[in-house]
């Protein structure tokens, strides 16, 4: 069974979700409620950890709500790994449409070619752009990240639908980022996305980890040709870059014989 | 460390005019932080938004400026009715989830308009006998729909009311008030008088404001407050003398 299968219906069931949690909350029903930014299912609270690191720089001050609501984000990742980005964020769904209505229509391949130091290259872009955002906000006074959080938009645009039937302006935000998804591979998610950066920051290298468990393999490199996020499954599965997606462990043709490339913990 | 730049430079970065200003009739949810406070703690989650079931809360849209995606209350649509809910799901206490008591809210203040008010306008034509215009009406809607009668709007001699100092600024008697085309009765934000306070359009009419204050009419926030409430129709005789005895053939 493709680890693909599990991560599409988890994807899906998230979208689901966006839609559902505000129709139940207009019937009143309110066990869960909320957005991708912060939401909580019966009383266990969560928040996007970078929203509230946000609000605690802005505020000076921490309070126990603050931190009550950063716990269980913050041992998922710990635990799974960056699993947001790839198994629930709506943005990387609606990536990966566009990377499968360019093979439906078959233009040609714009997947960059992978080399040694593509990585470096992402991880300084990364760290700038979100540094950049935390000193404006800081000037600003006001969360401002926020607002280019992706997942964050689209679940509060569903929200938007559903409780007050109309979309505010913000949503061409996520719609310009999709069209230049169609043009550049993954390049918010790659080089900018704020949130996921973040979060990278609380991976560990106990956690769930895509790692080599056979000395040798066949180096066909389909590992690498198949990674979304342009690193070597093989030997950086414990990179910040990576987030679980499992693409690589359903690419390797080894693994049918036995166990070469898979998720380990430690 | 305090020193002369630091507090300069801390100045700097937060009299950003654009973070906060007031607005009549709009509010924030019950329990709010200070309005600069509530600005940065606030991470636009809109769990607030969705709890509320009156519909009261809404989403400020992209042409608030820098309140993007903040919940606001609009009471002349729909005013809060203290349910209590919003506060408890705030993930990073802007919203002060300890209040649990509606009694102790403080969103704002509600102010009434003497000249629209039906009962004031009631009160100056009983001083004259008769109703001048035909169309006086006796109201109390503020005083009957306010979730804290007699306490909150008192009638002061059975008919005019008057707002008392333990108004939730909840908005409801703005909601329902029945003066056309304006209503009577408008809230304002708790922290809006305050001249430090007012933000971008406080700091816009200060700096293109300086000759008009002079006049008479340019008072501002907390001493426009202070010299609306000091009317006070109730001893106060009409200016002009009403001819009673060509009253027939006038009309």
């Amino acid at each position: 069974m493709k680890i693909k299968i599990y991560r599409r219906a988890a994807q899906i069931l998230t979208v689901f979700a966006i839609f559902f949690i505000p129709v139940l909350n207009v019937f009143e029903l309110y066990f869960v409620k909320g957005t991708f930014i912060s939401m909580d299912i019966g009383d266990a609270a969560m928040a996007d950890p970078l929203a509230v690191f946000q609000s605690m720089i802005a505020a000076g001050r921490v309070n126990e709500y603050m931190l009550g609501s950063v716990v269980i984000p913050i041992v998922l990742m710990l635990l799974l790994g960056r699993v947001w980005c790839s198994w629930f964020c709506p943005y990387y769904l609606c990536a990966e449409f566009m990377s499968w209505l360019r093979r439906k229509l078959k233009l040609k391949a714009y997947k960059p070619k992978y080399s040694e130091n593509i990585h470096i290259r992402q991880a300084r872009v990364r760290y700038i752009f979100l540094f950049a955002g935390l000193v404006l906000m800081a000037i600003a006074g006001v969360p401002i990240l926020n607002l280019i959080s992706a997942p964050g938009v689209i679940s509060t645009q569903a929200m938007v639908i559903v409780k007050f039937h109309y979309v505010t302006f913000e949503l061409v935000f996520v719609a310009v980022l999709l069209l230049l998804e169609f043009f550049y591979f993954r390049f918010w998610c790659r080089f900018f996305c704020p949130t996921g950066t973040f979060l990278s920051f609380f991976r560990s290298k106990r956690g769930m980890t895509v790692r080599k468990v056979k000395e040798d393999c066949s180096n066909c490199m389909s590992c690498v040709r198949s990674c979304p996020m342009m690193i070597n499954p093989m030997t950086m599965g414990e990179s910040a870059h990576c987030n679980n997606c499992g693409d690589c462990v359903d690419a390797c043709p080894d693994n049918k014989a036995q166990d070469t490339l898979k998720f380990t913990f430690k | 460390m305090r020193n002369r730049f630091t507090e300069l430079f801390e100045g700097l970065l937060n009299s950003n005019p654009f973070k906060n200003y007031y607005k009549k009739n709009r509010l924030r949810p019950p329990g709010a932080a200070s309005e600069e406070t509530f600005m940065e703690l606030c991470i636009r989650c809109a769990r607030c938004i969705e709890v509320c079931p009156y519909d009261s809360i809404e989403r400020a849209d992209l042409f608030e400026k820098l309140q993007i995606g903040t919940p606001y209350i609009y009471p002349e649509n729909k005013a809060c009715y203290l349910c209590m809910r919003c506060m408890k799901v705030c993930p990073t206490g802007a919203l002060n989830p300890k209040l649990t008591d509606g009694k102790k809210v403080r969103m704002g203040i509600a102010v009434i308009n003497q000249n629209t008010c039906l009962n004031f306008l009631y009160y100056k034509d009983e001083m004259l006998g008769v109703s001048a215009t035909g169309t006086a009406q006796l109201c109390g809607t503020c005083y009957n729909v306010c979730p804290y009668t007699d306490e909150a709007i008192v009638m002061e001699k059975f008919i005019l009311p008057v707002v008392t100092d333990k108004c939730t600024g909840c908005g409801i008697c703005t909601e329902k008030c029945p003066a056309t085309p304006e209503k009577a009765i408008a809230i304002y934000p708790e922290g809006m008088p305050v001249d430090k306070n007012t933000g971008y359009f406080g700091r816009r009419s200060k700096v293109h404001g300086r000759e008009r204050k002079k006049s008479a009419d340019a008072l501002k926030g907390e001493k426009l407050l202070e010299e609306k409430q000091k009317i006070d129709s109730s001893d106060v005789k009409p200016d002009f003398e009403y001819n009673t005895e060509n009253y027939d053939e006038q009309y």
